[in-house]
């Protein structure tokens, strides 16, 4: 091997300081929407009467802003600062670095504005419109570009385990985000996805799950390999280890979507893959708690004194915790009690406030220093910002695990003589919502300490000197072929990027494959049923009402196969049933009660008054009031445009029917306000209002194949 | 850490107890609600700063104690006691199940390569999270095959049928037990004070949304007047509670209620007639005297 020359060039700093501003600012944000949302729980008149910040609206706008602003940008942060690093190469191209950093966070922006209009295709962290979907698709790929050609002019011979999980992150969210945003716009803010009813519920949770697994796990790994060795100075425990956790991990990841949707009318067989696949993650994903962990041996003196450790120690805990209760709650039984509970919402915020949340804080408290050559301005504050971050993460947890806990078991509660204990859902809610209260404790403790935080890394910055391009030397990348004798097999692929993104992309399509094209394909998987009929135009108006308003964040429409369901809500939901939805509208979370059977069950009268003031038919309600469904005329410009992209995907609405949908619709809707004039409701347009579509929805769910109660 | 978080976990039982014996209906009103929820939050606050200040107490106490025995024993007899020496059995199997190279011997396995200063070694997989890993894969494979591929394991279905069967069964049972058997055909009208009271209690959680909380009406007809569209006899209230009238709105309570709760109701709502409360709905159906 011939002497290198040593090769001078710059790191863009610039880059990674932008992305760890975006964070903490991102961060706050995210954080401040979902305490609101904690208190429009408790007190639901917090709303102040406005629509755009009623809880269905604001809690996508939380979970959008937690994963893809606040973790989105701390990703980039870290991505970018250890990528340049790891490779000795400054990022491949500035325009694409400042492309993708602008182009995020405009599209942050555009999801602030939308989503509060309700402009959303309801499906969860996917629930951006198509406009934007193309955006994120855009920008993906410019970071994709950026990060491919660094990997093409790097000077390094071998990539280090954390690119392998940056690789895998982005070839996997590229194929999740386009598969699962599949769909046929209707106009510039309203399209209608590909995929209808159970096959869409598989499919958005395969990609929910792996949003989770792919935005929120392994770019995350790849940043505890980088930036856990480096504040620790300790070597990795071990690169075997590493190897196997990193290939069993993103194998397995992909096939465990399904267990959202355990007891649900997706068949038994894809449940039970998704069930015996989250087992199987147990140790992969205690593999990076491991590496990550045993890393710090020898170190766990410092971890007393230094704030960056103990950040990361907790972080790699709460990692560890998640990742073994999330298996526990694939468990068919388990999820029996778990799912629509408070107790999965409790589950994902170890997660995010424990393992995103504090990894990204130990970072920003390593990183910002060291790009400002300074120390950090109070040692004192980050360490409290560490304690009231703890004790924040045990307040939230533990009142929700226990909330879930108690309500499932009130849900299932019968008399010895066969009746439901709890026959009245709010009792059930009354019981939860001191919990709530002491839930909102913990996540104002967790704000505090972000905000403290920023506090203290803007006063860094402002003591210290950025240094915006760093310079380094390092010699230039020799061919180092025929020297490989006797190393370990895996390098080979370590130094061909190229080929480690398409053994990465095969692994994750596997398990994608096997779930999802049978369920599209044959036909067995979703059985027919013949009185199941399309929405008519004014019940699929008001259905996309229901979609505008978020009520799917609060109450589900699926009743699984329990006796404790089918007695509260009537006959468990089937998969025949579901065929025109488009998206389905399952839910994942019984705030209030299932709606799939809600059709028939009161007068149109009762969801009149419910929905103008839902204290005056259910006294103790925490649902808002919607008074603005029942002033608001009812938009019908786009009806006959929805029922033709309907048609083009498969509803069977014959041809030219949008012609004469309206006039279906003025029909229909003329009925419901008449019955509701007979009770005495007094308003002149009452048939054009947004309300008589809500109730010629609700009224609707699931009476295609209600069963009549038997005369005697 | 592991001591402060011991320590806040009796808080929450403190803090959640609180709310426990302040329980006291099983639904509240929607202020009841806001106040009690308010207190609980502000109360939170005011238990975790109390805590901090006990727990900052206890590591003075804790120093305190610490000199002390330096004072009694000497520094070396109290170093003594913290280090404890660990079995030779703990330490047999620790090693075998974790393989793990001790710091001393690291750079015996320490690779050549480094990236940006990080440095990896080369310690096996820890044998028991290899076992694991096995562990999972074989019960994966188990379950597959017990549930897909043998008649043993039981559908989501067919579970549920189970379920409602034997629950209807343990029903029929406990139901043979009791004096509980009252339907449409015998149910009579129970004037007593405390059918009366129990009844107000249900009418309040069930009826009052559409009939008013003095029977006045509203959605559903005024139970007040001397008018009735569907019988306005005990038989007939109880029928009509039982099996509702779906085509007008008036739901089935037979899943909900059970036929004694629904004499009592019928009861209650008989009571009411002739009480003539304010906003009275004009009257329906037929005059029964």
């Amino acid at each position: 091997m011939r002497m290198a020359n040593l090769e001078t060039f710059y790191y863009d700093n610039k880059i990674v300081r932008n992305f760890a501003i975006a964070t903490i600012i991102w961060g706050i944000v995210g954080m401040l929407v979902g305490l609101i949302a904690a208190f429009q729980l408790i007190f639901p008149v917090l709303n102040l009467g406005i629509a755009e910040i009623t809880y269905g609206r604001i809690r996508p706008l939380h979970t959008n802003a937690a994963i893809f602003a606040f973790v989105g940008n701390g990703i980039y942060m870290g991505v970018y600062y250890s990528l340049q690093r790891l490779l000795k190469a400054r990022m491949f191209s500035n325009f694409l670095s400042q492309f993708h950093f602008w182009g995020w966070q405009l599209i942050i922006v555009a999801a602030a504005v939308t989503l509060p209009l309700g402009l959303t295709s309801a499906k969860e962290y996917a629930e951006l419109e198509w406009p934007i979907d193309l955006a994120i698709a855009v920008v993906w790929i410019a970071f994709g570009i950026n990060l491919i050609g660094t990997l093409i002019k790097r000077r390094e011979n071998h990539l280090y385990v954390a690119i392998w999980f940056y690789i895998a992150t982005w070839i996997t969210i590229t194929v999740l985000h386009v598969v699962n945003n599949l769909e046929i716009p209707v106009s510039l803010w309203k399209s209608y996805g590909v995929f209808a009813g159970v096959q869409d519920a598989l499919i958005q949770w395969w990609y929910g799950h792996n949003a989770v697994a792919f935005f929120l796990t392994t770019p995350y790994l790849g940043l505890m390999y980088y930036f856990l060795p480096k504040a620790a100075n300790r070597p990795v425990y071990s690169y075997k280890l590493s190897i196997i956790h990193f290939w069993a991990l993103i194998f397995i990841y992909i096939w465990a979507g399904p267990h959202h949707l355990l007891y649900t009318s997706l068949p038994d067989w894809a449940q039970s893959l998704g069930t015996v696949f989250s087992i199987m993650l147990i140790a992969p994903s205690w593999g990076g708690m491991l590496n990550g962990l045993l890393t710090l041996r020898g170190a766990w003196d410092r971890v007393r004194q230094d704030h960056v450790l103990k950040f990361m120690v907790v972080a790699i805990t709460a990692y560890g915790m998640a990742t073994f209760e999330g298996p526990l709650l694939s468990i068919k039984s388990v999820n029996a009690i778990s799912h629509y509970t408070d107790w999965t919402i409790g589950h994902v915020h170890i997660g995010t406030l424990g393992w995103n949340g504090f990894l990204t804080f130990g970072i920003l408290y390593w990183l910002i220093p060291r790009l400002f050559q300074t120390n950090i301005y109070s040692q004192k504050a980050a360490n409290a910002h560490f304690w009231i971050g703890t004790l924040g993460i045990i307040f939230y947890a533990i009142p929700l695990y226990w909330a879930g806990w108690v309500q499932s078991l009130m849900w299932k509660q019968f008399t010895p003589d066969g009746f439901l204990q709890y026959g009245n859902f709010l009792e059930t809610v009354a019981q939860v919502l001191p919990m709530y209260a002491i839930r909102a404790v913990g996540g104002t403790l967790y704000l505090s300490g972000a905000i403290l935080m920023a506090w203290n890394l803007f006063k860094t910055m402002q003591v210290g000197v950025f240094l915006g391009d760093e310079k380094q030397e390092a010699p230039s990348r020799q061919s180092t072929h025929g020297a490989h004798e006797g190393e370990h097999w895996h390098r080979w692929i370590e130094r061909r990027p190229v080929q480690m993104m398409i053994f990465a992309a095969i692994a994750i399509l596997i398990g994608g494959i096997v779930e999802i094209f049978p369920m599209a394909m044959i036909e067995s998987n979703v059985p027919k049923i013949a009185s199941v009929k399309p929405y008519t135009p004014l019940e699929l108006a008001g259905r996309d009402l229901y979609i505008r308003e978020g009520c799917l964040g609060c109450h589900s429409q699926m009743i699984r196969p329990f006796r404790s369901e089918t007695a509260r809500y009537g006959e468990y939901s089937k998969s025949g049933e579901y065929i025109y939805d488009r998206p389905f509208l399952w839910g994942s979370k019984r705030t209030g009660p299932d709606l799939h059977r809600e059709g028939g069950k009161y007068p149109d009268t009762w969801h009149y008054n419910h929905m103008y003031d839902p204290l005056s038919m259910s006294p103790g309600s925490i649902m808002p009031a919607y008074p603005w469904l029942i002033r608001d005329k009812l938009n019908v410009d786009q009806i006959p445009k929805k029922i033709k992209v309907l048609r083009t995907l498969g509803t069977p609405y014959q041809e030219g029917y949008e012609d004469i949908a309206l006039e279906d619709l003025e029909k229909q809707a003329a009925g419901i306000a008449q019955n509701l004039k007979k009770d005495g409701i007094k308003d002149e347009k009452l048939a054009q209002r947004e309300i008589i579509a809500m109730i010629a929805y609700l009224q609707r769910l699931g009476t295609d194949i209600k069963v009549k109660a038997p005369a005697n | 850490m592991k001591t402060k978080i011991g320590i806040i976990l009796p808080l929450f039982l403190i803090v959640q107890l609180n709310w426990l014996f302040s329980q006291t209906t099983q639904t509240f009103p929607f202020y009841d609600n806001f106040l009690k929820n308010g207190w609980i939050f502000f109360t939170s606050f005011v238990v975790l700063g109390g805590f901090l200040a006990l727990l900052n107490l206890l590591k003075v106490i804790l120093k305190m104690q610490q000199i002390q025995i330096y004072k009694e024993m000497g520094k070396e007899a109290f170093e003594e006691a913290e280090t404890q020496p660990i079995s030779a059995i703990f330490n047999r199997w620790y090693k075998n199940w974790t393989k793990v190279v001790p710091q001393e011997k690291e750079h015996e396995i320490m690779f050549d390569h480094q990236y940006d200063g990080i440095k990896e070694l080369d310690n096996s997989l820890p044998p028991w999270w290899v076992a694991m890993f096995y562990v999972t894969i074989i019960f994966a494979g188990a379950y597959m095959v017990y549930y897909h591929f043998t008649d043993m394991g039981v559908s989501s279905q067919d579970a549920y049928n189970i379920e409602v069967k034997e629950a209807n069964a343990e029903v029929k049972a406990y139901l043979a037990t009791q004096a509980n058997k009252v339907d449409e055909n015998t149910a009579i009208a129970l004037m007593d004070e405390a059918s009366l009271s129990a009844a107000k209690s249900l009418y309040g959680v069930h009826c009052v949304a559409c009939h008013g909380t003095m029977g006045e009406g509203g959605v559903g007809p005024n139970f007040t007047d001397n008018y009735w569209i569907h019988g306005g006899d005990i038989k007939s209230i109880f029928k009509t509670i039982k099996y509702g009238v779906p085509e007008k709105g008036m739901i089935s309570w037979q899943a909900q209620l059970n036929p004694s709760d629904m004499q009592k109701l019928g009861s209650y709502i008989l009571s009411m007639k002739g009480t003539n409360p304010p906003n009275g709905k004009e009257p329906q159906g037929i005059e029964v005297k």
